[in-house]
């Protein structure tokens, strides 16, 4: 296995120091830091390559157009789908709006049900709530045991109601839980319904196989997983994209256009309107290769190696409650918990004056947050840069805290 | 650390003038932060312009309830038309008299948001 350590080197920002402290970043799973390779591989794009893809016939926009392209097939590669299937979106909220409004919209009626989760990121909830609102289906939620694992029991309740559409994340980004999406997947095609997986906190940390998961839709940002802001993905089965609407409109996404109406490209430019983020995908391709590199089944054991570690470590302190399932196997990426008596802000605050940077708040999920019982947790996410000191700094960070609040 | 400095941490194990009013002159108005589920809700006692008596209640972090706590000591006896003429900043800087970091202002400006609604 690789020494995070070493990784470390490679992540300039990691030697920046807070507070006259060096920087412990436990937030990888709001976004993670960028190694130097990516870093350069951008700005090798905009002092070498620079000019706008699929248009001018001139050497730069060619290049322009061939580094896009190897980057979507790069990305292709990285989870097993054809490069047609890959649209470039600027982050998972925005491919699983694409999905929701191009295939919501034209095939969503009155009654139609849509089944979502009680863990899933807003990013997953609210685009299908709008939808439901303008198509008149509805959404309904399946449950969470105290556990932190979505309740089967539930699950196989909603799909009995025979829905047109099932989604739900990979990865919990507030219980950190990995769910049984190749089982959901086949349960849910079974009942009829279609399948997207939000894979946001599952693709930086886990070696993803779309064909073994089966799902229709497949969204993911390259912000968490070492890339840019701004460049996400959409992997979408091939078929059904082609049978669904454009979402955005305008250049760059038309084969011939009227004054009084247009057709569109091929895939997968039908969904890419406008001047794309080449810069972003470019980067994202680098940091594939970073990944790729370390080797995905490398980096999943390392996630491992310190969920592990951090649930350890947490459940040692005694005003410390772990949220989410105990069993490490069944987590990625995060623990989320509660420091009882005191506020998860306060928390926050406390720890980045030692220079510990972790999430508190609701993480995005304010119904499962609602359902705990928690107002606001606390999340240390992780990233191939992490330490066990890392965890180690975090631990000695809330002794701080009970010396302030004195619990 | 400085921010939980020992009149802020004062404030929050012991909070002033927490409680309810009700009666004919008295005013009250709630604010919420959704992102961590802190509430606070103000109620003003005031006769001839002049708040008699502050209180309040509410639930969140130090930060917000140590604010509230200080903010509902200076009202005491504040005139309405002079703190109408002040901005959410000049109550914050004048009533609650502590700092926080950008990403915390929220906690601090609740109790503001509220009062300022009120004397509007």
């Amino acid at each position: 296995m690789f020494d995070p350590k070493v990784v470390k080197k490679d992540f300039p920002i990691l030697s920046r120091k807070i507070n006259d402290k060096l920087l412990v970043y436990l937030d990888s799973g709001a976004t993670a830091q960028k190694p130097q390779q990516v870093l350069d591989a951008e700005r090798a794009y905009y002092t070498q390559h620079n000019a706008n893809v699929h248009r001018g016939a001139h050497t730069l926009g060619d290049e322009a157009t061939q580094v896009y392209e190897e980057a979507r097939a790069k990305v292709a590669q990285f989870i097993g789908g054809q490069t047609t299937e890959i649209v470039f979106v600027r982050n998972t909220t925005e491919a699983i709006n694409l999905v929701a409004y191009s295939w919501g919209l034209d095939n969503l009626k009155q009654g139609d049900v849509i089944v979502s989760t009680l863990m899933e990121h807003h990013a997953n909830l609210v685009p299908w709530q709008q939808v439901a609102k303008r198509t008149g289906a509805r959404v309904e939620v399946v449950g969470v045991g105290d556990d932190g694992l979505l309740e089967m029991a539930d699950y196989k309740e909603k799909l009995a109601l025979k829905p047109k559409m099932v989604v739900f994340g990979h990865v919990s980004n507030a219980l950190g839980t990995i769910n049984p999406v190749a089982e959901m997947t086949k349960l849910a095609h079974k009942a009829g319904a279609l399948v997207l997986v939000d894979g946001a906190q599952a693709v930086p940390h886990l070696s993803v196989d779309i064909g073994a998961i089966g799902c229709d839709f497949y969204a993911f940002s390259g912000h968490k997983m070492l890339g840019p802001m701004g460049i996400g993905v959409l992997w979408g089965r091939e078929a059904l994209l082609t049978t669904m609407s454009p979402f955005l409109t305008g250049g760059g996404m038309i084969d011939e256009v009227y004054v009084d109406h247009a057709t569109w490209a091929e895939l997968p430019e039908k969904f890419e309107a406008g001047t794309p983020n080449v810069a972003g995908a470019v980067g994202l391709a680098s940091a594939i290769d970073y990944l790729e590199t370390l080797g995905m089944e490398m980096v999943r054991n390392h996630d491992q190696h310190i969920v592990e570690y951090a649930l350890r470590a947490l459940s040692g302190l005694p005003q410390v409650r772990l949220l989410g399932t105990h069993n490490a196997k069944l987590r990625s990426g995060s623990v989320s918990f509660e420091y009882q008596g005191v506020h998860a802000h306060d928390v926050a605050t406390i720890l980045d004056s030692d220079g510990v940077a972790i999430r508190s708040g609701h993480h995005c999920t304010m119904p499962l947050h609602n359902h705990l019982g928690v107002m606001a947790s606390i999340r240390a996410s992780f990233n191939v840069y992490t330490t066990t000191e890392d965890v180690d700094a975090l631990v000695q960070a809330l002794h701080k805290v009970k010396v302030v609040f004195g619990k | 650390m400085d921010l939980y400095r020992e009149d802020v941490m004062d404030h929050y194990e012991h909070p002033r003038n927490q409680g309810e009013l009700s009666g004919e002159q008295v005013v009250s108005d709630q604010e919420k932060n959704a992102s961590c589920g802190d509430s606070v809700q103000f109620f003003l006692d005031i006769h001839d312009g002049i708040i008699v008596k502050a209180k309040w209640r509410g639930v969140g972090c130090a930060i917000m309830t140590a604010s509230a706590s200080k903010l509902s000591e200076y009202l005491q006896g504040k005139r309405m038309s002079e703190l109408k003429k002040m901005s959410e900043e000049a109550l914050a800087k004048e009533g609650i008299s502590f700092e926080v970091n950008p990403g915390r202002s929220k906690c601090l400006m609740l109790s503001v948001k509220a009062v300022k609604r009120l004397v509007a």
